[in-house]
């Protein structure tokens, strides 16, 4: 558990600093007072070990607010202010405390030590440098810590990034090879090769529309939304070479509604919506089918339907498939909680595919 | 050689028929869309070669190969499913990639050309294609020691491997060849030419020791005739 014991590290550090930090502080102005000032080592370790523990636990404090607040996270300039303000008023409580003592135990406000260093200044003048002093020692450890602190999360979060690419890059390999299709595409190529034979003319034109299709489904990866007109076309183009290879098992009807072209839907959701039905449908009956797409816009909502017979016994778990899983994956990732997809297998040897996208 | 064609694709068809235009030892006597109208074929024409394809509507090729009493050497087709045809554990099946390289054609047929399949359509059965779980086999069943009925179906004992049969022992029984299989008892059916040592056991029973390993009881019912088998045979 690596990171359980960088953590314990972490914590360990933390606390040695903001032991040795405080600790020496407290020697230097307890015992600079002993010298200087001429108090005894009683009197001055108290006045400065109450200051320091109260230093410690206030910055403690600050650093648990920093933590848990998640202040690192902040804007620039938000985070910016904060640290300033609570710094300042740290410092100003410190300081109050300071005083406060000092009033106590040697009836006024500055400390032995700051009116021994600053004899010449009026009591007004050894105040603001006792403030002075105080606030830059807080600033101190407020920018020791943050260093530390921005540092690590930099760090952690280059090492994040990584992991992050490698997981992206072995993704996208996986999704171009499940697009690509090995299955559908060389037995294309193989009617394509029988088709050279008898009917170059056609041959021609299924070479163009396979080099279409793979065309498409390369830039798929680059474009997440595109409107229904053209990915109808690269479903025709899809269809055209499936026909082929099916033969007359394979009849399609199409009922697009022209106001439903220019909606921008994800890039090859019809495309594996159709496949599907081909593939766990149509291609499974001896006797084929007819492959049925509709597109209408109904209350503002694009409803994109597909229609497919399909082999009577066949278990619904069989015919969802990993396509359809990955489509409404990505249609919840662009289009939030208001689109749907749902696979409709409840009627015997018929399934109905069926999207909903806002407008 | 007689050859069937069976792909659900008819430009795969054609294809194939095109490319073994070219080999004037193979005749092509049939084509099948499906494993149905594949079997029936099969039947119908017996043919020396089937070249398969993989996934077709109503069953896979391997479906197919179950359900054949005699199965004619097999050449899968197969766009991408090279892995399903590599799954085969011991006797490796041909197969071809499509679309198909003439000169992978070639190779196949000489293959085939250079091991003449001895089978006619009445000898007894002499392999079986057996599917047990994600694992197949074509099983020679000279090489089978024991058949054991497990309710409806029938375990082999071949070599190291025990696959089961989705088979009745009754309806296998028919067709064994009955020179070199004998019906033990009640659930089992054992290779004569796997016995090592017979003993007389009692109340009429004969207890046989196999080479491979397991003992069978022969019921008396059963003894007296495997005593005028083995001793005439």
């Amino acid at each position: 558990m690596p990171a359980r014991v960088q953590t314990g590290n972490t914590l360990l550090g933390y606390w040695a600093l903001q032991l040795l930090g405080w600790g020496f502080y407290f020697y230097a102005q307890a015992s600079g007072e002993v010298i200087f000032a001429g108090v005894s080592w009683s009197k001055a370790s108290t006045l400065w070990g109450v200051v320091c523990l109260a230093g410690m636990g206030l910055t403690h404090l600050l650093r648990w607010t920093i933590k848990f607040r998640d202040w690192l996270a902040l804007p620039p300039a938000a985070f910016v202010i904060r640290i300033l303000a609570v710094t300042l008023l740290i410092a100003t409580a410190t300081y109050l405390l300071t005083s406060g003592i000092s009033q106590a135990m040697h009836g006024t406000p500055v400390a032995p030590i700051t009116s021994a260093f600053y004899q010449r200044l009026t009591v007004a003048g050894q105040l603001r440098n006792q403030y002075i002093i105080i606030l830059v020692v807080h600033a101190a450890w407020v920018a020791i810590y943050l260093a530390f602190a921005l540092q690590r999360r930099r760090y952690h979060a280059e090492i994040r990034q990584a992991q992050l690419g490698e997981a992206l890059q072995a993704a996208e390999l996986r999704l171009l090879k499940s697009q690509l299709n090995p299955h559908y595409l060389f037995n294309a190529l193989n009617g394509l090769r029988s088709l050279i034979a008898d009917d170059p003319g056609r041959a021609r034109e299924a070479v163009t529309q396979l080099a279409r299709t793979l065309r498409y489904t390369l830039a798929s990866g680059e474009e997440d939304v595109v409107s229904l007109e053209r990915e109808l076309e690269m479903v025709d183009d899809y269809l055209a070479l499936e026909s082929l290879r099916l033969a007359d098992r394979l009849r399609v009807e199409r009922d697009i509604a022209p106001e439903a072209r220019a909606v921008r839907i994800p890039t090859m959701l019809l495309q594996t919506m159709v496949e599907n039905a081909i593939k766990h449908g149509l291609a499974q009956l001896k006797e084929g089918g007819t492959l049925r797409i509709a597109a209408h816009v109904v209350d503002k909502e694009l409803v994109l339907q597909v229609f497919n017979p399909r082999p009577a016994d066949t278990a619904a778990s069989a015919s969802g498939g990993v396509g359809l899983r990955n489509s409404s994956e990505r249609l919840r990732l662009l289009f939030g909680s208001g689109a749907s997809l749902r696979l409709d297998l409840s009627q015997p040897g018929q399934a109905t595919a069926e999207i909903r996208l806002p407008l | 050689m007689k050859a069937l064609v069976v792909d659900d694709e008819p430009l795969a068809r054609r294809e194939l028929r095109r490319l073994l235009g070219a080999f004037p030892s193979v005749q092509i006597v049939g084509e099948a869309a499906n494993i149905d109208e594949a079997r029936t074929r099969i039947e119908e024409l017996s043919p020396d070669i089937v070249f398969l394809d993989i996934q077709m509507p109503g069953g896979t090729g391997f479906d197919l190969l179950t359900q054949l009493d005699r199965v004619p050497r097999i050449v899968f087709t197969t766009a991408y499913d090279q892995y399903a045809v590599k799954a085969f554990d011991v006797n490796a099946l041909d197969y071809l990639l499509k679309p198909i390289e003439p000169e992978r054609l070639a190779t196949a047929l000489r293959k085939i050309e250079a091991t003449p399949s001895v089978t006619t359509a009445d000898a007894p059965l002499d392999q079986l294609f057996i599917r047990d779980g994600p694992r197949c086999w074509f099983v020679p069943l000279p090489e089978v020691s024991v058949f054991t009925a497990e309710g409806n179906y029938v375990r082999l004992r071949w070599g190291k491997e025990l696959p089961l049969l989705g088979r009745s022992l009754a309806a296998l029984e028919e067709k064994l060849d009955p020179r070199r299989f004998f019906r033990a008892n009640r659930s089992q059916i054992v290779n004569l030419d796997f016995i090592r040592q017979v003993e007389l056991g009692e109340g009429g029973w004969l207890h046989v020791q196999m080479r491979d390993g397991p003992e069978i009881e022969v019921s008396r019912r059963q003894a007296r005739l495997f005593r005028a088998r083995t001793t005439l045979g």
